[in-house]
């Protein structure tokens, strides 16, 4: 559809027709601009500041201004004498994994959802929406226990981590499946007919066809890890060895740590945003694509 | 009510059409629930319908079937390896013996402690070599608790497999009568990967899930019946036991029961419960409008940098939330800069309560969620604004209608129907917001009325953030947590269905297709 | 090159709605046959029964003299061509017609042999390295049937292969599919809900409707001998007028009295209704608009009426005219058979008689529906 069908119509409206279109026009979209320029500063404004403090050498604790008044890498230079790199590895490894491994639970299922009419669908998916609306926070008990005995917790965290991630990750099938659902049924029909196997149908016509939501999940996936500081940070128990990048960076802000590593938080949260933020931008095509089907299909 | 017929309704003023629908939505909710009791019961009716069909045809396979298939109630599989399905056999007499091992070797231990989750605790004695006491550890209500319920699964799993077993007998008699031939082991495996693919690719997801969502969220449920907590941990100092339902009616009462507070805990989780709703209403819907509005300012003809502008906003779902909004909490606080940038500019002389004043903290978490949430709303307008028929505004144009008319005639209702379902999810997924609160204020300002109840419940609190508290809190009240997990699971359960049997674009789905 | 023979084929949906009712037919070996009738009369669906692509809820399919009802798509041996194409869309032309025999590991020599073989006889060669995207919906269509083409499957199935293309490429691609017919020479099934597709095409028909098969015959048989009301209204176009009346017997003469008129039954029809010795009765009369002429002036076996709408389609009128009493009745009478000036005349409101002749008539019980001669 044109552009034309949104909001932009002022310059119809029958009482402003004696002003002329071009100046109607020409003010309602001054007026837009306006509003934007406003709107981005706001959403900028702290991206900038986090920078900014990231480089300021005179003091480490908060302060109530913006430029620093030395500037600075001392803080990401002492960042390297922290347990910090030790968190990014850690963050990276789960990411990285979780990532694969999520991927190919997720598609198994949301493929399977939508392509399968087996007896239990219907029951199973209503099955996951219920269980859905249990607070997931209310399990941490139990599987922190449980990977305890495992042995998967405090310094060992990260294979604990995956293993929790990628194991439920099963119940986020809804947007996959709504893309999916997108693609003839015909497809699978005719390779059928031409002699496929229902894996065969998959391998060569569906998951070909299925780059953007592959590139979506995996994306989503990998951001994931990055966030997760309350599962985490159950599962480090206060192992610095077995922290990721939000669990460490959280614990600077606390209020005895705050005014040593203020400056230092900044920093670190600046190298684990740029390259999220740039993998991000980069296949951001992908993610409006998901996010924007996903809301539609409901 | 009284109901109208359509042309009745068409003669109604405009107020009284308002009315009517206003009224006709809440006279829908009696009968939503009542929809659901029913639906409860004929799935209760069902359930014992199909029970009863399987013992009859149980039963009839046993009398009718020959001396291989009556083996097989017994020795699983033996109807198999006999009619020359090895595989298959072999894989129903390894199941049977596994669990037959399981049972007796701990299985029956742990189904038999269930009742009482365990007999002895921690004991202690004199060792008289080190003069010292020493504990000893021995029954651990945790492992009793989850290993019975895994047991109970494992049952579970063994009476379907049985059943399975039976149906194969069956099955397999009746081919053979026909005259046709059993599958082989090699086809079996072969339509693993053809026509009952679904089961190889369910495989691997479902284990994952029952493991580590059902098997803990049934234990979970559990744990709300019981005392465990801090002080009885199962193990290392006390058993914990069933306490039925008192946790709950601690929970549910009016009388204030000690501690530090001056407030019961039902006052305390009303309180909660209410500000949870009043912040996921303000945070759906905020985020909403506005996200609806920028995706309509960005996408007007003559606007440039479109990529841009969007680009800018997504910043915030790129970076992890951890990062960006400690940092803006950081900011907002009392020695943080966006005082310090007031108070340098002489407009204000103290530093401004963002978060130690209850009313500001939740404006201003309702406000910064705005920042978070309109990217996503503004990237979801995008795509369905971009979907809405172009002839929609064409023909309402030559009807005359001005912007504001066709926004609230063709824009809202077209984008109310297709995003109503995902209406729904974003409301209750933000009455589990637990990244923005916790980030942003971690529950603060601390409400004193409330302490009593486990944790230090503050004003911004949402029911998840209390519970993490609990849990995580000095006394470590899990059946308490668990408490209120349940009843946070009541409330969203409740409100879907009740918006699903309501919400009108869920019935119409093919109005605007 | 095999035969088809479905017993008591039923097709029942989970929320108990019946689809299909007993379908019994066999198909001989190369025989084209083709399933018609309104949307949702269950042609598909048995198609797609007949395909694997839906589970049979009840009785037998066989191929060849195997029963099939168990098998995948894949193991029984058939072709088909989708309504929309169902051409995959990330794969060439010719790697879309060569898939089937990919799958089935066959040389890639002898693969470019069979596929550029039925591209040339599709006439699509140039297209082979393009994607289907770029093609215009009859080189898709084309495409799907190359795509069958190679396979030399049992049976070939057509769901509704014409009914995404326009009027002209339909008329064009459906003499094609006759001559593809000739070269093949396989056992063909073919669904369509256009009655036309269905007479030009079939060596035998199957009409269906709400589940039920009607009637099944060569085209002849079904336009001539039509079972029922529903067969005869849906077999030619414009439909058959349907006239509620009484039929007399006066000397062993059948008369009908159409809106007053008095017409006798003549030829093989007075014979067929002597021999089942039907007697005064009512009957649901029917006459095709073609068999309808204008008489010259009022007379004992012509029908007054007043003429509604004049179609002019080239070569013939179409007349909605409506009778005293207010029936529409629709005649189909060659241009060439009216003068510059009588064609002049033909506008609204205009006085006309009309009769038709005793041996182009059908009758109906207007209880049963049915014929009462053929039914």
């Amino acid at each position: 559809m044109s552009e034309k069908s949104m909001l932009g119509q002022s310059h119809d409206a029958p009482m402003k027709r004696h002003m002329g279109l071009r100046a109607s026009r020409l003010a309602a979209n001054t007026a837009i601009y306006v509003v934007l320029i406003v709107i981005s500063i706001i959403w900028l404004i702290p991206f900038i500041c986090i920078l900014l403090q990231s480089f300021r050498v005179e003091s480490t604790w908060q302060v109530g201004y913006v430029i620093p008044q030395k500037w600075g890498l001392d803080n990401y230079y002492n960042l390297f004498k922290t347990d910090f790199p030790k968190w990014y590895v850690n963050t990276f490894i789960t990411a990285l994994i979780t990532a694969a491994l999520q991927t190919v639970i997720v598609l198994c299922m949301s493929y399977t959802l939508s392509r399968f009419r087996f007896k239990m669908r219907k029951a199973l998916m209503r099955f996951m929406l219920i269980l859905g609306m249990f607070p997931g926070m209310l399990t941490m008990i139990i599987l922190y226990r449980v990977l305890k005995d495992l042995g998967m917790t405090q310094a060992n965290s990260v294979p604990g981590l995956i293993l929790v991630y990628v194991a439920s990750s099963g119940m986020g099938y809804y947007v996959s499946k709504g893309f999916f659902d997108t693609i003839p049924k015909s497809l699978d029909e005719a390779a059928r007919v031409d002699g496929a196997t229902r894996f065969q149908v998959l391998k060569k016509i569906i998951l070909p066809l299925s780059k953007p939501i592959v590139i979506y999940t995996v994306l989503t996936a990998f951001m994931g890890p990055w966030g997760d500081f309350v599962f985490a940070r159950y599962i480090a128990f206060g192992s610095s060895a077995g922290m990721n990048v939000a669990v460490g960076l959280f614990n600077w802000l606390n209020k005895d740590q705050i005014n040593s590593y203020y400056t230092m938080f900044c920093a670190g949260g600046v190298l684990v945003a740029v390259p999220v933020t740039v993998l991000f931008l980069c296949l951001q095509k992908y993610y409006v694509e998901g996010v924007t089907g996903g809301a539609v299909k409901g | 009510m009284k109901t109208y017929s359509d042309l009745e309704f068409l003669k109604l003023s405009k107020g009284e059409k308002f009315l009517y629908k206003l009224g006709s939505f809440f006279c829908a909710i009696p009968r939503g629930i009542k929809h659901l009791i029913l639906g409860i019961g004929r799935g209760i009716g069902k359930a014992g319908q199909t029970v009863g069909r399987e013992i009859k045809d149980i039963v009839s396979t046993f009398i009718s079937g020959d001396w291989k298939t009556k083996l097989s109630f017994l020795v699983m599989g033996f109807g198999c390896l006999a009619r020359g399905q090895i595989l298959r056999g072999l894989l129903f007499l390894l199941f049977e013996a596994v669990f037959i091992g399981y049972m007796v070797l701990t299985g029956g231990y742990w189904l038999s402690m269930l009742p009482s989750l365990g007999k002895v605790g921690p004991t202690e004695a004199y060792d008289e070599i080190f003069d010292t006491y020493v504990t000893t550890y021995n029954d651990n209500s945790f492992k009793i608790l989850l290993y019975g319920v895994l047991t109970l699964f494992f049952i579970v799993a063994f009476v379907y497999t049985w059943r399975q077993n039976v149906k194969q007998n069956k099955m397999a008699e009746k081919i053979l009568a026909s005259g046709k031939k059993l599958k082989s082991g090699r086809e079996d495996l072969r339509s693993l990967v053809d026509d009952q693919f679904h089961k190889t690719l369910l495989a691997l997801p479902m284990t994952g899930i029952l493991v580590f969502t059902v098997l803990p969220i049934v234990f979970m449920v559990l744990v709300a019946f019981t005392n465990y907590d801090g002080t009885h941990d199962g193990y290392y100092n006390n058993l914990f036991s069933w306490v039925g339902m008192t946790n709950f009616n601690t929970m549910l009462s009016w009388k204030v029961t000690g501690g530090a507070g001056t407030q019961s805990y039902a006052a305390t989780f009303g309180e909660v419960l209410t500000w949870t709703l009043i912040w996921a209403f303000f945070a759906t819907f905020t985020n909403y409008f506005l996200g609806m509005f920028v995706a309509m300012a960005i996408n007007k003809k003559g606007i440039h940098f479109k990529k841009g502008w969007r680009t800018i906003l997504v910043l915030t779902i790129a970076i992890p939330q951890f990062i960006s909004l400690l940092y803006v909490s950081k900011m907002f606080a009392k020695n943080g800069i966006v005082n310090g940038f007031l108070m340098s500019m002489g407009w204000i002389q103290e530093a401004l309560p963002f978060w130690d004043n209850p009313t500001w903290a939740r404006i201003s978490v309702i406000l910064i969620n705005i920042w978070i949430g309109i990217p996503y709303l503004m990237l979801i307008a995008t795509g369905i604004l971009m979907n809405i028929p172009a002839d929609l505004y064409e023909s309402a144009r030559i009807d005359g209608a001005n912007a504001w008319q066709q926004y609230r005639k063709i824009t809202l209702p077209y984008m109310l129907f297709i995003t109503g379902p995902y209406l729904l999810t974003s409301f209750t997924s933000n009455m589990n917001n637990f990244n923005v609160i916790y980030l942003l204020t971690g529950g603060a300002p601390t409400n004193p009325a409330a302490s009593s109840a486990a944790g230090t419940v503050g004003y911004t609190d949402l029911l998840i953030t209390w519970l993490f508290k609990i849990t995580t809190g000095a006394e470590s009240q899990y059946y308490l947590a668990s408490v209120v997990g349940i009843l946070v699971f009541i409330v969203v359960a409740l409100i879907s269905l009740v918006v699903y049997n309501v919400l009108p674009s869920i019935k119409n789905e093919e109005d605007f297709q | 090159m095999a035969s088809v023979k479905l017993t008591d084929v039923k097709k029942v949906y989970d929320n108990n709605v019946t689809a299909v009712h007993d379908f019994n037919l066999e198909i001989a070996d190369k025989e084209f046959v083709v399933f018609v009738g309104p949307s949702g009369c269950g042609k598909s669906t048995t198609l797609r029964m007949i395909a694997g692509l839906e589970d049979i809820s009840g009785g037998t399919v066989e191929i060849d003299g195997t029963v099939v009802n168990d098998l995948q798509p894949k193991d029984r041996d058939i072709a088909m061509v989708f309504q929309n194409y169902a051409l995959y869309p990330h794969m060439t032309v010719y790697d879309n017609i060569a898939f089937s025999l990919r799958l089935k590991h066959m040389p890639e020599d002898e693969i470019y042999e069979k596929v550029t073989n039925a591209a040339e006889v599709l006439g699509i060669t140039q297209y082979l390295t393009r994607k289907p995207r770029a093609l215009s919906g009859g080189q898709r269509q084309r495409v799907a049937i190359g795509r069958a083409m190679v396979r030399n499957s049992k049976v070939f199935l057509m769901d509704e292969p014409l009914s995404n293309l326009d009027a002209k490429l339909r008329n064009q691609m459906r003499a094609e599919i006759i001559l593809l017919r000739q070269k093949l020479n396989t056992t063909f099934i073919y669904v369509t809900h256009d009655q036309t597709e269905a007479m030009t095409l079939g060596d035998r028909i199957v009409i269906m409707r709400d589940g039920i098969v009607e009637q099944v015959g060569t085209p002849t048989e079904v336009f001539e001998m039509p079972h029922n009301i529903f067969v005869a209204e849906f077999i030619g176009a414009p439909k058959m007028n349907m006239i509620e009346t009484t039929l007399e017997e006066e000397d062993g003469k059948y008369y009908v009295r159409p809106f007053g008129a008095k017409i006798e039954v003549t030829g093989e029809k007075s014979e067929e209704l002597k021999k089942k010795k039907v007697g005064n009765r009512k009957v649901v009369l029917g006459v095709r608009p073609e068999h309808i002429v204008l008489a010259d002036g009022p007379s004992q076996g012509a029908i007054p009426c007043k003429l509604e709408v004049n179609e002019m389609m080239g070569s013939e009128l179409h007349l909605h005219v409506y009778t005293e009493d207010e029936t529409r009745l629709i005649v189909r009478i060659p241009t060439i058979g009216l003068g510059l000036e009588q064609r002049k005349e033909m506008v609204y409101g205009k006085q006309l008689y009309i009769t038709f002749e005793g041996k182009v008539m059908h009758f109906f019980d207007p209880e049963t529906r049915k014929n009462l001669i053929y039914g």
